[in-house]
């Protein structure tokens, strides 16, 4: 007898990551449903918002923040427990939280996905970078990655690495000229300045225009040059794909064999909606995935959802230098120092990644000046003057896995659909402690190095927005949530598309891995159903 | 320049009275001469507008992309030289005949997208070029297009026949005399191997080129293909020779206008690999080429420079902390739409960037165009188009903007930017989503019943334009 389902493949989210599995699967002639808690917004919209917005610097301000469809400045939403305040900037829209980011798009190095194995710290992944070697490629493919194929991108000025079977889609823009005076000064030192690949796109690619150097990829990019979710959500519904929005997921529903049967969803106009699928794929994020899956409670038999909780949680360091060297020129970030991304280091401290960040400078600028007291004539020279040799190091570190840093739903708190809001628990370990005065001790001699001032260092942690961890993917059951494909070990039918699985962090933007791993189920799947 | 093109004439003389008696002679142009030749007016005929590669990357004339025709679909075949799914059997004859009579060597009819009735007067030198280049040059596909299947009763390919009667010439061309050598060849690109007046010429009810309108301005798939003839109103009169050049080779001229839809893909799939010779013989041809002036016009299209300022409050709507207004996004406010759209690259004050990477709207003949079509029309489908000195991009709105936005953001730039006395509706916009309006042909179709009325309707106009012809 045969069975019938509302759809083959149901993807909870519209994200970068669960709308290229719809993209993937639609494509391969399955029916696909997308089920996206926010709404649909248009570019020109967001972009109204952001001008006119008077928080420039809350990148979620342009964003819609419902109450039935929370973003994560919200502190109602999120509440922390832990000695960190955990709060990366995730959106719920169509498209999801890509719309604002920086478009970083690196591979994990070899060694990153073998951590225990090479430095006998943290996890290994269950699957090696040869077998995701193939779809990281198709994910550059499909978000139109910028980059230098001949460059060791592990930092250690050797031979092109990680190993690549095609040359990136797209090549890399120009170096900024701070990135060139830097270079120029520092790399003498010993500091290996690696290119940052990119989805920011150097010329008309996939209906997106080239990047124009707006400076504005955070709070949104005005063009759309930078790679948003937006784009395969779009694809995924040309494709054939059902997007529905307003439609929070709330309910996996099991069924006999283990696998799950339903998704249940509510939306807030009132009403629950229960659909049937063949295969189920949860992309809503790596804090929302987790509290899906323990208000069902499914995929849960390790314990693990939810825990080992991962940001690249990171340190920031500010400096005059002695010349003129114009941030705010191009993108916002263009790469950095990375003579500590791998090494026999990591068995001790964590890799450390120093970004250099290409912002605008007259705001902190401005505020640092008022701050003093500076006014008048006085005040405006000094914000020329400044902001012309502002130099800004954003330094993010690596972080194992611990199974006490977690996210859970709210014991008592319910969002205006009574579906519980979160709490998460985060503390930075001391793996990363112990790599903080190493990186200090490098920021002291960029500060040499360019004949600068020191204006500031971050003096406690800052957010990275670089979700891992919560739904750790291992080869043991016994300690892992899902498997090498992503299918959860407990429901062979129900995967997760989300950053949440990766088992080691490295110190990289783990976006294109979460695409690639995405493309990778959707193959996968497309073969199943 | 008239070196160049005497020495073009003479080598088409050459040519065309050695061929005959190749084997005697010892100092023909090597064969690969020959094929480069016809590979060059390969792309000067566009033969790749229609017969293009479906997938980027693919390979090249192999037929299968859908022409979408107001009559229905029609998919370009294969004409490589493949001996089962082209042209590879074909004699010169077969080739010239459907190049000029457009009838396939079996006799069934060609419809006029191919467009025959212009390389009908192609000469026979650069025909025997063409046929050498797609028989030796071009690498043979052996996979066969989908056939084309038009509605009743354009399905059936003999209605072609009284239609070729009434339209299509058998008289070789002939350059006008009083032209100069350079605007003689012109002529000859611009009738015969460029095709220009198959969107240029306004068609009549038959779907014809009405040639006592030539190159007047024609309506293709929503587009609006403007008046190139030399009149400095209505047509191309107040545009220098170097700036239709440049404009036929890059796509853009500053403070004239921007290539889009067709003209766009013109520019990238042929004129942007022609000779700047053959680029300043056809300006050199439309400056001096039979004005024709729309009455009711006193200003060319580009000619609109004063910008309307818009206040800054315009575009300030102010910070707002209510969630739902933050994610509303149906206004019709056209000012609101513009600053978050298309102010980005156009700026707010519709001038461009200065090195005009991002085009000028104030001084452009879209925003200043009698007919907004092409304006509505670019934000709809946005802009794509490779020239020979850059790419030119732009993304398309439609799916951002409701009709009633695109019409507000248009009357926006109308107003502020570009011709004030024209206005845009939510109902063009729909129609113009839908490949612009029906030619009167298919709105009267379902009132004729089948070819019988079609050929009515043929001999009356058949009638009327033997009188005129009397009477002209």
């Amino acid at each position: 007898m045969a069975e019938t389902f509302d759809a083959d493949v149901i993807v909870v989210g519209s994200g970068a990551l669960g709308s290229n599995a719809a993209y993937e699967l639609a494509k391969a002639g399955k029916s696909v449903i997308i089920l996206e808690a926010g709404e649909r917004i248009p570019r020109w919209k967001i972009i109204q918002n952001s001008r006119n917005s008077s928080r420039r610097g809350d990148f979620n301000a342009p964003y819609p923040d419902m109450p039935w469809a929370h973003t994560s400045y919200d502190n109602d939403y999120l509440e922390n427990t832990g000695s960190f305040d955990f709060r990366p900037g995730m959106l719920k829209l169509v498209g999801g939280t890509t719309w604002h980011w920086a478009a970083a798009a690196w591979r994990y190095l070899p060694t990153d996905m073998t951590l225990k194995s090479t430095y006998g710290v943290g996890r290994d992944w269950p699957i090696s970078y040869d077998d995701l070697e193939p779809y990281y490629q198709r994910a550059e493919e499909a978000l139109g990655v910028v980059g230098v194929d001949a460059q060791d991108q592990s930092g250690q000025n050797g031979p092109a690495s990680p190993p690549r079977s095609k040359p990136y889609p797209l090549p890399a823009e120009g170096k900024t000229y701070m990135f060139q005076r830097l270079e120029a000064r520092l790399s003498p030192l010993g500091f290996h300045f690696i290119h940052e690949p990119n989805a920011r796109t150097t010329r008309p690619y996939d209906g997106r225009p080239a990047c124009a150097g707006n400076n504005n990829c955070m709070p949104a990019c005005p063009i759309g040059a930078m790679y948003s979710g937006i784009v395969h959500a779009d694809h995924a519904e040309k494709a054939g794909a059902k997007l529905l929005t307003d439609a929070t997921a709330y309910k996996l529903e099991k069924g006999a064999g283990g696998k799950i049967v339903a998704v249940h969803y509510r939306t807030s106009k009132g009403g629950d909606v229960r659909l049937t699928a063949r295969a189920f794929i949860v992309a809503a994020h790596g804090l929302e995935t987790a509290k899906l899956l323990l208000i069902s409670d499914v995929a849960n038999s390790s314990d693990q959802v939810g825990r080992n909780l991962m940001d690249h949680s990171g340190i920031g360091m500010q400096f005059l230098a002695d010349e003129p060297v114009w941030p705010g020129r191009g993108a916002v970030q263009q790469g950095g120092i990375f003579n500590r991304r791998d090494g026999e280091h990591r068995r001790d401290y964590a890799a450390v990644k120093h970004s250099i960040a290409n912002n605008v400078a007259n705001p902190a600028v401005a505020a640092r000046l008022l701050e003093q007291g500076v006014l008048g004539p006085e005040l405006d020279r000094r914000i020329r003057d400044e902001s012309s040799r502002w130099v800004d190091f954003s330094t993010t570190f690596e972080m194992l896995p611990h199974a006490t840093n977690r996210v859970q739903p709210h014991s008592s708190k319910r969002d205006a659909l009574g579906i519980p809001t979160l709490t998460v628990h985060y503390d930075v370990d001391d793996y990363v402690k112990a790599a903080r005065p190493i990186a200090e001790a490098d920021f002291h001699t960029f500060v040499k190095g360019m004949n600068g001032t020191l204006v500031a260092i971050s003096p406690g942690y800052q957010n990275r927005d670089h979700l891992m961890g919560t739904v750790i993917m291992g080869a043991d059951p016994k300690d892992s949530v899902v498997d090498g494909d992503c299918r959860t070990h407990d429901h062979p039918n129900l995967f997760l598309a989300t950053t949440g699985v990766i088992p080691a962090s490295g110190v990289i933007n783990p976006t294109l891995t979460g695409v690639a791993l995405a493309i990778r189920m959707a193959d996968i799947i497309a073969r199943e159903v | 320049m008239r070196i160049v093109t005497n020495a073009a004439v003479a080598l088409s003389a050459a040519l065309l009275f050695a061929l005959p008696a190749q084997a005697q002679t010892s100092d023909k142009p090597p064969a690969n001469a020959e094929v480069a030749r016809g590979q060059y007016l390969a792309k000067a005929a566009d033969c790749g507008a229609c017969h293009r590669e479906v997938h980027s990357g693919g390979p090249a004339y192999a037929g299968g992309y859908v022409i979408a025709s107001p009559m229905g679909d029609i998919v370009a075949p294969n004409i490589t030289p493949s001996k089962t799914a082209g042209i590879g059997t074909w004699s010169f004859v077969d080739f010239e005949r459907a190049m000029r009579k457009g009838e396939r060597p079996d006799g069934a009819k060609l419809y006029p997208a191919m467009p025959y009735t212009d390389y009908q007067g192609i000469t026979d030198a650069d025909m025997h070029a063409l046929y050498t280049y797609f028989m030796q040059g071009v690498q043979p596909v052996d996979t066969v297009a989908p056939k084309t299947q038009l509605p009743f009763p354009f399905g059936i390919r003999l209605i072609m026949a009284p239609w070729n009667w009434l339209f299509r010439s058998n008289t070789p061309f002939k350059a006008s005399a009083g032209l100069s050598p350079q605007a003689q060849r012109g002529e000859y690109l611009v009738q015969t191997l460029g095709h220009c007046g198959s969107c240029h010429t306004p068609r009549n009810l038959l779907m014809a080129e009405t040639q006592s309108k030539a190159l007047a301005g024609g309506d293709v798939g929503g587009w609006h293909a403007p008046n190139i003839t030399g009149d400095p109103i209505s047509g191309v009169g107040g545009w220098s020779q170097s700036e239709i050049a440049t404009y036929l080779r890059n796509g853009h001229v500053s403070g004239k206008g921007v290539a889009a839809g067709g003209m766009g893909e013109a520019v990238d799939h042929s004129l942007r690999y022609m000779t700047d010779p053959d680029l300043a013989a056809i300006a050199a041809y439309l400056k001096a080429s039979k004005p024709i002036r729309d009455p009711a016009e006193s200003k060319p299209d580009f000619a609109w420079t004063d910008p309307r300022p818009v206040p800054l409050s315009a575009y300030e709507t102010g910070d707002t902390h209510d969630q739902a207004a933050v994610g509303d996004s149906s206004t019709t406010d056209g000012a609101v739409l513009y600053a978050g759209g298309c102010a980005s690259c156009h700026g707010l004050d519709g001038k461009g960037t200065k090195d005009g990477f991002y085009p000028p709207l104030v001084g452009s003949s879209t925003t200043g165009a009698a007919n907004p079509a092409n304006l509505v029309m670019t934000i709809l489908n946005g802009v794509s188009r490779q020239g020979a000195d850059a790419r030119s991009f732009m993304p398309s709105f439609a799916s951002q903007m409701s009709d009633a936005q695109i019409a507000a953001v248009a009357n926006h730039v109308l107003v502020h930017f570009g011709r004030p006395d024209r206005s845009v509706s939510a109902n063009m916009v729909a129609d113009l989503r839908n490949g612009g309006p029906k030619p009167l042909l298919l709105k009267l179709m379902p009132w004729m019943f089948g070819i019988g009325g079609l050929i009515i309707l043929v001999g009356a106009i058949a009638a009327a334009r033997r009188l005129r012809a009397r009477y002209a």
